[in-house]
């Protein structure tokens, strides 16, 4: 099966190449693999995922996501690839004059359904991360964990071939992380939905197959 | 109140622009004919001993355009009023020639000097008038405050479009963050300015109606009661229709500009 990320020899950094934060990192990801990421800190966690949506080039080294190389990529190249990406940001990056529900529809507002269509949309989307009554709120509004699943709402609203996630249940209980975990297992089982979640703690109930990679020291380590 | 005062200081400027480039363009027409008058109602005046022809003062000097003979018998009849038939012949022989000379270009009182010098060359020539400083000054007077009147308004240009750019950079804070979000969900540079081009293209709008609203009390209520006989009879020109569509495209062209410099100068920031 095809690699829907490859990264040989990666090296990211900072401040012009002068900080590095993963150096010589190498890993293959195939369609259907769901991956959680785990490590320290400040080990580069978000680092990695905002290489891999194309907001931090590669300092060396070869970084291939859905057959595009980021090191050379156009950006117009970068734009198309990323309406196939569902993101969720450690900070939300909700759009806070924005209500909910359009929050929630932006990826489909980009790719141009009507507003008929993003209304249907958002309301199921809402409703599977439980907030329904919601919808006409704005994100200041909400709590920091309903803000978190609005961005996770906003992330599956268009049924993407990458999920990146950052920290998604890092403000949820148990109970409301749980539905996170659901919803990424579905789309991971039903869709082949391809996704990289970076977490503090793997849940203990999970039941698909998973893959656990671990950042220190610079280097990206596959536990097996 | 927020909303308005952030309209204002984008459409007041927008104003001023347009403002100054409807009044250059409304001082431009209406003194018009006073400039082509003060160009070409220039003669100068040539007395010569024998009649001349314009080719042959052509060859004198390369400027003279147009030569006009002045009727020597007016000139006797009116000198000699009331003397008898024969002394008036005898005038009229002794009388030199009289001319008007016109000249292709407005020149300044150095070429006219060269001028008369190079007819009060030819020996049939008697006498050259340039008038010289008289036309000068007048027309002097007018080219300077008209140039003053352009420095005045492309300054005013100048600084308002510094106070757009002001004003265009706290847009681009207040709306970078929601145009990077757009941008990491992969939304195209039109998606992603359209409230800026939808925001800016309203104020374009909104400018170019003030301005011409300006100028239409100044053309229908200022100029009828103003009493100034210039104004009174230029009424037509103190305004035209096609005027807004060129300030609209003026501001247009200035807000697209202006947003399309916000735009890419938020490109590619990196948090
Ligand atoms: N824009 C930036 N410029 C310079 N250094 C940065 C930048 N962003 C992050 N860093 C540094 O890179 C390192 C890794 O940061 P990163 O955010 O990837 O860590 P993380 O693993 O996600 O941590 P956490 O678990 O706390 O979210 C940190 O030392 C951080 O200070
Ligand atoms: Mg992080």
């Amino acid at each position: 099966m095809s690699n829907v990320i490859s990264a040989k020899n990666l090296t990211l950094a900072y401040d012009n190449g002068r900080k590095e934060i993963i150096k010589n990192a190498s890993f293959n990801i195939k369609k259907g693999d769901f991956v959680f990421i785990t490590g320290p800190s400040g080990s580069g966690k978000s680092t990695l995922l905002k290489s891999l949506y194309g907001q931090l080039k590669p300092k060396e080294g070869n970084l291939v996501v859905g057959g595009r190389d980021l090191a050379s990529i156009s950006s117009r190249q970068l734009q198309e690839l990323r309406t196939h990406m569902g993101i969720i940001f450690q900070d939300y990056k909700l759009i806070n004059e924005w209500t909910v529900a359009k929050n929630v529809v932006l990826p489909l507002m980009i790719a141009g359904y009507s507003l008929d269509v993003q209304e249907t949309q958002a309301h199921r989307l809402l409703k599977h991360v439980k907030l329904s009554e919601h919808a006409d709120k704005y994100p200041l509004e909400l709590s920091g964990g309903e803000q978190q699943r609005v961005g996770v709402a906003r992330a599956l609203a268009k049924n993407p071939v990458v999920i990146l996630a950052d920290e998604p249940t890092g403000n949820l209980d148990d109970y409301s992380s749980n539905v996170i975990w659901d919803l990424m297992e579905n789309a991971c089982q039903q869709l082949e939905t391809t996704v990289l979640v970076v977490t503090h703690k793997i849940p203990t109930i999970f039941s698909l197959p998973y893959r656990h990679f671990i950042i220190e020291s610079k280097g990206v380590y596959e536990v097996h | 109140m927020k909303f308005i005062k952030n309209h204002l200081m984008f459409i007041l400027p927008l104003m001023a622009i347009l403002l100054g480039i409807e009044f250059y363009l409304v001082f431009d027409r209406t003194t018009d004919s006073y400039e082509k008058g003060l160009k070409e109602g220039y003669t100068m005046l040539v007395v010569a001993k024998k009649p001349v022809t314009l080719q042959k003062l052509r060859q004198l000097n390369p400027h003279i355009a147009t030569l006009e003979a002045i009727k020597r018998e007016q000139i006797v009849s009116e000198v000699a009023q009331g003397v008898s038939k024969q002394s008036k012949k005898e005038i009229l022989a002794a009388l030199p020639y009289f001319y008007n000379v016109g000249l292709d270009s407005y020149l300044g009182t150095a070429a006219l000097e060269k001028i008369k010098k190079d007819l009060e060359k030819d020996s049939n020539i008697k006498r050259v008038e340039t008038f010289g400083s008289s036309y000068s000054s007048a027309y002097r007077l007018f080219a300077f405050i008209k140039f003053l009147l352009k420095v005045f308004i492309g300054f005013m240009g100048i600084v308002s479009l510094f106070l757009i750019i002001k004003q265009m950079e706290i847009w681009k804070y207040a709306h970078r963050e929601r145009m990077q979000v757009m941008e990491i969900f992969g939304a195209p540079l039109m998606l992603r300015a359209g409230v800026l081009f939808k925001v800016a293209i309203f104020d374009a709008f909104i400018a170019t109606l003030l301005t011409s609203a300006v100028f239409l009390y100044v053309k229908f209520v200022w100029a009828a009661q103003s009493g100034i006989d210039l104004m009174m009879q230029k009424q037509d020109d103190l305004f035209k229709m096609t005027d807004m569509a060129i300030l609209l495209g003026v501001a247009l062209l200035l807000v697209i500009v202006a947003v399309y410099t916000v735009v890419f100068s938020s490109k590619g920031v990196q948090e």
